[in-house]
């Protein structure tokens, strides 16, 4: 699909997943659009876990091969694909269309300034309790796109994971939904290397 | 410590969630005691798999990295009842 | 350090995906077309890998290589030896004899060894993760397991054939005697070929890696006393030239198109 065709197909609500590592992604995509990182093993099972059903997707990939590949698998998962971005984000900007970005920062600079954020962790309950970043609200990412709305707009949302993997599709969640999320990159393991404090909340009784 | 393995899962080359989702569907297929070895190669891991072991009950008895694989040995404590 | 070989069998050839997974980077050596750019760009995907240099030990002779496509395709830049300007008909960003390339903790350092061509150049990793020691050496087509790269390749055009059979014979001798073997022994060894391949001897090794240890003592052609010995060695152990190789050549050169390749291969 060619950028205009993108565009349209936008407009009429499908959605942007963006393929690309989170880098690439933090520093422009197409507005609105979801990302996750891409793989051959596990991309099914993991969209599967985490996008929510019954949204029309176009994908976003560089270089072009890998997006060929994954309208092939989302396809196969049972996921409607209308297609791939031809030209990619070069293609994108040359028709005219406005991009958007996602901060980053790394667990220094969120330790930093830790009272001028939310958390929100983008692991499972187990993990959370296990141990967190103080304060940090337990946010799944299968979850993320219905619970999108409850988490406050117009406030910094620190988004962690273990690494960088799920976060970065919660923290594209977010910020499609006008929240202002930025992603921490090394998430939970740069934390817990770094001996920054944690805690843990007791599992709520059954 | 010498620790023999029971059975080994490969979850290298495997991303977030899924070492974890998969060593919860594999350690069912053993027996109380017997020992999980689980290969990954997402860094995640490290942070996933100690709270996935306790959670479930299983005991994580050492992980190492060696060569870019995070190594884990994980002890089936109890039964899934 | 992320390490890959990847074996195309039926030409017995094998090039390489290596890189840091910290620093999400990675080059591939020696890219076959017959695997094609999609695998290697696939690969890397999957190893969380950007590729940003398409390496070459040389200009290669016996497979048609699609360094150039995959540099394109990935922004990677397409790095040969600096002596291949003046042969080869395209850009490329050269490489000095010594120049260490890096991604992330591993280093790759370009060791010009002219021999089988005048710009082939072997490549030495380091993984500075675990140790400044190097570890490994991609040896291309200069030393192989078990044998050596034929120093009788020739294109048949005087300008790009700049050293006479003798003189690469002689070339592939020291090259490997002085910058090859003088490496720390425990060093691995991956060649571009193994096995069936015309590129080199029939006494060639289906295993596709080695040491230099195990090839000091144990390379027959490498053992010979001279160099005059090792020519007639090579000589005596030649296998039959590679299929089309001047074709092939003609094209990784840059001199013909892949139209024209594959007109000429059909007939």
């Amino acid at each position: 699909m060619n950028a205009a065709e993108v565009a349209a197909a936008v407009d009429e609500g499908a959605v942007v997943l963006d393929l690309r590592p989170p880098r690439p992604f933090a520093t422009g995509h197409l507005p609105g659009a979801l990302t996750m990182q891409f793989n051959r093993a596990d991309l099914g099972d993991r969209a599967e876990l985490q996008l929510p059903q019954g949204i029309r997707l176009v994908v976003h990939a560089e270089p072009e091969p890998i997006a060929k590949v994954a309208v092939e698998i989302l396809g196969e998962e049972g996921f409607e694909v209308l297609g791939h971005l031809e030209g990619g984000l070069a293609a994108w900007r040359e028709a005219g269309h406005p991009t958007e970005t996602l901060p980053l920062i790394d667990v220094d600079e969120l330790h930093d300034e830790l009272d001028r954020y939310t958390v929100v962790d983008a692991r499972e309950g187990f993990e959370h309790r296990h141990g967190h970043v103080p304060g940090a609200v337990l946010f799944p990412p299968g979850d993320a796109w219905e619970r999108a709305d409850e988490l406050p707009a117009g406030t910094p949302l620190a988004v962690v994971c273990g690494d960088q993997t799920r976060s970065a599709y919660v923290a594209s969640v977010l910020r499609r939904r006008d929240r202002d999320a930025v992603l921490v990159m090394g998430g939970m393991v740069d934390w817990l290397e770094r001996g920054f404090e944690t805690e843990r909340t007791a599992a709520p009784a059954a | 410590m010498q620790i023999t393995e029971d059975k080994v899962l490969d979850a290298r080359g495997l991303l977030c969630p899924m070492p974890v989702v998969k060593a919860g569907k594999e350690i069912k297929t053993l027996e109380p005691g017997q020992v999980l070895k689980v290969l990954a190669t997402d860094r995640g891991s490290v942070a996933d798999m100690p709270a996935w072991a306790e959670d479930t009950g299983n005991e994580l008895l050492e992980w190492h990295e060696e060569n870019g694989v995070f190594v884990y040995f994980v002890r089936k404590l109890a039964s899934e009842d | 350090m992320i390490f890959k070989q990847f074996r195309y069998e039926p030409l017995f050839q094998a090039s390489y995906l290596l890189g840091c997974s910290r620093a999400r980077e990675g080059f591939v050596v020696d890219p076959i077309a017959d695997l094609g750019t999609d695998h290697y760009v696939l690969e890397a995907a999957d190893q969380g890998l950007d590729v940003v240099g398409v390496l070459e030990t040389h200009v290669h002779a016996d497979f048609v290589s699609c360094a150039r496509e995959l540099a394109e395709m990935t922004g990677a830049s397409h790095y040969l030896h600096e002596a291949a300007e003046g042969l080869v008909r395209y850009e490329f960003t050269p490489l000095a004899d010594g120049q260490t390339l890096t991604v992330g903790q591993v280093d790759v350092k370009a060791i010009h060894t002219p021999g089988h061509t005048p710009e082939h150049t072997c490549f030495l990793v380091t993984d500075r993760a675990r140790t400044d020691e190097p570890w490994a050496v991609l040896t291309g087509d200069s030393l192989f397991v078990g044998d050596v790269g034929r120093p009788d390749l020739l294109v048949g055009d005087e300008v790009l054939d700049v050293f006479s059979e003798t003189e690469r014979a002689e070339l592939q001798f020291r090259s490997i005697h002085e910058r090859l073997f003088t490496l720390p022994e425990h060093v691995e060894v991956f060649p571009n070929h193994y096995g069936g391949s015309t590129c080199g001897g029939v006494n060639m090794s289906g295993k596709a890696s080695s040491t230099i240890w195990f090839e000091k003592r144990f390379n027959l052609a490498l053992s010979q006393p001279d160099v005059a010995a090792f020519d007639d060695f090579v000589r005596e152990t030649a296998k039959p030239f590679p299929e089309s190789y001047q074709w092939i050549k003609s094209y990784n050169l840059g001199l013909i198109t892949k139209d024209e390749l594959q007109g000429a291969m059909r007939t």
